[in-house]
């Protein structure tokens, strides 16, 4: 029987995202567009579900007068993404 | 996406995010090279020229000249930021770096005003020339360490313990600062190299 794999983050730019952000401690919003070549629009959604998932926190401020939207991945996030792994050897292996 | 697609997917956007922020550090290094051959050129000719060590006092200028241009640079790239702990260890090795140098040549000046007092015989026992390029050699080894460089580690090996062995050889004259252009330039061309390793 395979494990199941989690369905938040078995989608191109949600698996994308949380990979980035497990190799940083913290990421802005522009960063994540940029290495990941999404649209703005669509990223704002996907980080919108991730951050619903608890899987990551968005922290919205200001760097003198610019906006500035900061991700970093939660431990549960961290988590789900170590189990998603995990259940991806899984498959592979058999 | 097929579970070897996933895989695929995460070890490339690992890599290209490791690569992406080691290029960036690769930035300040050719910053701070270039500033150092330049103004290593600069005390050696205004020395040479009018015989006066004191114008030693003009490497306090770099840092003055370097961090508004460092900040320049970080301004650009605000926008779009990440850092991971090799980033924060690597910015604080240089860091520290600055400080430490800043020290040693700050008891130079100490003891061209103190002379023959007890604080002036400290001042000299430091040996101004041959502690920054060993501080300067150990921070850039330790840079390539934290970011698994070669080149970068090589690179500090051969500006520290090189410059120093020069120093001994040649002694303390205007010539010195010849070593200060070797360790810019080998600072500039391990800039130059991370940035196209990590394209």
């Amino acid at each position: 029987m395979f494990p199941k794999l989690d369905p938040i983050l078995h989608s191109e730019l949600r698996l994308a995202v949380i990979s980035l952000l497990a190799g940083v401690e913290s990421a802005d919003f522009t960063y994540i567009k940029q290495q990941t070549g999404a649209t703005a629009g669509n990223l704002s959604v996907q980080l919108d579900k991730l951050s619903a998932a608890g899987y990551i926190t968005v922290e919205k401020g200001f760097k003198g007068k610019m906006p500035r939207t900061t991700c970093t991945l939660t431990p549960a996030g961290l988590e789900a993404f170590r189990k998603y792994i995990d259940a991806l050897k899984e498959y592979i292996s058999h | 996406m097929t579970a070897s697609e996933s895989l695929a997917l995460i070890t490339e956007t690992m890599n290209n995010n490791s690569k992406e922020i080691i290029r960036r550090g690769g930035k300040y290094f050719i910053l701070w090279g270039i500033l150092l051959t330049c103004f290593s050129l600069l005390v050696y000719a205004l020395w040479k020229s009018t015989g006066h060590a004191y114008w030693n006092n003009l490497w306090f200028a770099m840092p003055l000249v370097g961090y508004p241009l460092a900040r320049m640079i970080r301004s650009k790239e605000e926008p779009a930021m990440a850092t991971n702990a090799v980033s924060r260890i690597v910015s604080g090795i240089w860091t520290s770096f600055g400080v430490f140098a800043c020290s040693v040549a700050a008891f130079s000046v100490l003891y061209s005003f103190l002379g023959n007092s007890p604080l002036g015989k400290i001042a000299v026992g430091a040996g101004l020339t041959a502690s920054i390029v060993l501080l300067f050699g150990l921070a850039e080894t330790i840079s390539g360490v934290a970011l698994k460089n070669w080149a970068i580690k090589i690179a500090g090996f051969v500006t520290g313990i090189g410059s120093l062995a020069i120093y001994y050889i040649t002694g303390a004259n205007e010539e010195q600062m010849f070593i200060f252009t070797l360790a810019g330039i080998v600072l500039a061309a391990t800039g130059f190299i991370v940035k196209r390793q990590n394209k």
